[in-house]
């Protein structure tokens, strides 16, 4: 009786409630979800992808269903910078819970300029660099693969963040997580979040035509989730330890127990994605899950379970 | 995008109650769902054309040997995401804790989703979230509503029927209901030696008239509903200014019957289909061309959130092949 967790978290200077996020591209950009859930009640949201002028996206089909997945290639569609500052922004400065800014390019000047104009805008808690993105020609995956132009692009971004964290989003498809992990690092990433979606195809075979519009697109959903648990243990063993740099885990999550099991991998926080299509209200029932769970094995904070691996 | 306004609670995610899942014809099924107390108000003023997302991921597959071959590999897939699903049919009953919502839902069994769907029986319980999206636009005004039902496309058609019918007592509502073949008609079908073919689902809802056309001809009107429609058109009395068309079904078909809704300048709503993962507005999935007004512009809209009911003339249509 009386047993409390504390759910709260540091996470890259800012004091989180709980460490469940809302993935960027699964929850709107501010208050889509409010007729199913709280967002208050999570630790963070991460918005959809903000470029810097509007981006239509792709033509349909944007999505297929997968086994035990999905494919995407919606193209960063999205308002663009500024109707994302008159429209969005009053909505988000509104919100209790971290929100941060998903960037996204198509050059390196993109991110500078896009991150620079919401650097000191209030409400909003710091920036998740996309560089990982599988579904643009420009951009995108094609900085995340390259360690030398992901420090470069983290350096650079990150001198205009102003005094708000930044976070990298680092795509699963290196052969060496580790090397751009550790660049992100280098170019000054207060946390690092892993992993956007895998490059993948499903073809339909009366047609022999890839179904996505887009040919490819990015896996997401339980498919992919013992891989990104092995890239985050990966991460944090040999980046996010030794440089005191959270990690925001992803991939696949649906309950709580998979959220533990990347919090135990050496997540920080992580966060809900591919889920949220099917049931809107989950990030706040997994955070509800963690909280019993550590209740059940006598954990005070749940951050004592971030990299707890045996 | 258009603008979202918010209402205190519009949609929702609720559960329901699986209250009878039959067979109308081969592939062709009727579920109906009565919803938890909690969802009345929500759902008390649904829209025909308005829809939910049921989660089926949890739904068992009905014994394999019982599954049609071609849908056999489909079966075995691990689905994730719900599906969207229109409604034939909503009414408000008393339950024993008040006023409860009840659901009339048309499938064909196509799909890992529809194959689970089948197993559901009496007591069963889902999930859903909704009322989803925009309905079609009810005009009183109006003396004639012709309905272009092509296919599956027909279920929201036959609620749309049911509510103008009893709205509007004035008001003449036809039916031109278009499929493959016989086959591919959704309906309860009754042979009439008098009248030829009844949909059962249309006539009880006493329409003044309805046509069926098939593409192959084993029912009806040899043609796409539309060319049916035309023909009607060209031979019968009508008002453009007095007549109104209501269009669910194959992209092809909601073109057809924009041009001619164009050509003879009737108002004409369609309701469009994409693959949705989601259904609130959140994954930007269901993106349909949609015009802007500006000559030669146009905008992406969300089939889920700004539709699945479009005025006819704002639709770039696609799905020609």
């Amino acid at each position: 009786m009386g047993q409390t967790v504390d759910m709260g978290i540091d996470f890259a200077g800012l004091k989180l409630a709980n460490p469940v996020f809302t993935a960027s591209g699964t929850c709107g950009y501010a208050d889509e979800l409010t007729d199913f859930m709280d967002i208050n009640a999570l630790g963070g949201f991460i918005t959809k992808s903000i470029t810097l002028l509007p981006r239509k996206g792709n033509p349909t089909p944007r999505i297929v269903e997968t086994d035990s997945g999905m494919l995407n290639a919606i193209g960063l569609a999205n308002i663009g910078l500024e109707r994302f500052i008159v429209e969005k922004v009053p909505i988000i400065q509104r919100l209790k819970t971290a929100v941060f800014v998903n960037v996204a390019g198509q050059t390196i000047d993109d991110y500078v300029a896009v991150t620079e104009r919401l650097s000191e805008v209030k409400g909003i808690a710091g920036f998740e660099l996309n560089i990982s993105c599988p579904n643009v020609k420009q951009g995108g995956i094609a900085f995340g693969i390259d360690p030398v132009v992901v420090e470069q692009i983290t350096r650079k971004v990150k001198a205009v963040c102003g005094s708000k964290p930044l976070m990298v989003k680092l795509t699963p498809t290196v052969t060496d997580i580790a090397a751009t992990a550790k660049a992100a690092v280098n170019g000054g990433a207060d946390a690092l979040s892993l992993v956007n979606t895998f490059p993948a195809m499903a073809i339909d075979i009366e047609a022999r035509k890839p179904v996505l519009y887009n040919r490819s697109g990015g896996l997401s959903g339980p498919a992919i989730k013992p891989v990104a648990v092995y890239l985050v243990s990966r991460v944090y063993q040999e980046v996010g330890r030794p440089n005191n740099i959270p990690i925001l885990g992803m991939g696949g999550i649906r309950t709580a127990s998979d959220a533990v099991e990347f919090l135990i991998a050496g997540a920080a926080a992580i966060a809900v994605g591919t889920a949220t299509f099917t049931d809107p209200s989950c990030a706040m029932k997994i955070v509800e899950g963690i909280r019993q769970f550590c209740l059940n094995h006598s954990i005070r904070q749940v951050s004592e379970l971030t990299g707890s691996l045996r | 995008m258009g603008s979202l306004v918010k209402s205190n609670r519009s949609k929702g995610a609720f559960w329901a109650t699986v209250l009878s899942n039959q067979q109308i014809r081969g592939r062709y099924y009727r579920l109906i769902l009565e919803l938890e107390p909690s969802a009345t108000e929500t759902f008390g003023s649904v829209i025909p054309g308005q829809f939910a997302m049921l989660d089926l991921t949890q739904t068992p597959l009905p014994p394999l040997e019982t599954i049609a071959d071609f849908l056999k590999d489909a079966a075995r897939r691990q689905i994730i995401l719900r599906r969207p699903f229109s409604f034939s049919d909503v009414s408000i009953r008393q339950g024993f804790d008040g006023q409860v919502v009840q659901l009339e839902i048309m499938y064909c069994v196509l799909g890992p989703s529809t194959v689970r769907m089948t197993s559901l029986a009496k007591g069963d319980k889902i999930n859903l979230l909704g009322p989803l999206g925009n309905g079609f636009q009810l005009q009183p005004s109006k003396e004639l509503a012709i309905l272009i039902a092509g296919g599956m496309g027909s279920p929201p058609l036959i609620h749309l029927a049911s509510v103008l019918k009893s709205r509007f007592t004035g008001m003449k509502v036809m039916v031109f209901a278009g499929a493959k073949s016989r086959d591919n008609l959704p309906f309860t079908i009754r042979t009439d030696g008098r009248t030829g073919l009844i949909l059962e689902e249309f006539q009880q809802l006493t329409v003044n008239d309805c046509y069926v056309a098939t593409d192959d001809g084993s029912a009806g009107f040899k043609g796409y509903a539309t060319s049916c429609l035309e023909e009607w058109l060209s031979r019968n009395p009508w008002k453009a200014e007095k007549t109104i068309l209501y269009a669910c079904g194959p992209e092809i078909m909601l073109a057809a019957a924009a041009r001619l809704a164009q050509k003879h300048n009737m108002d004409c709503q369609v309701s469009m289909e994409r693959i949705m993962a989601c259904g609130i507005g959140v994954c930007q999935s269901c993106t349909i061309e949609h015009k802007t007004g500006v000559e030669g512009q146009t905008e992406y809209r969300l089939c889920c959130q700004d539709g699945p009911v479009f005025d006819a003339k704002d639709v770039v249509f696609g799905g020609e092949d």
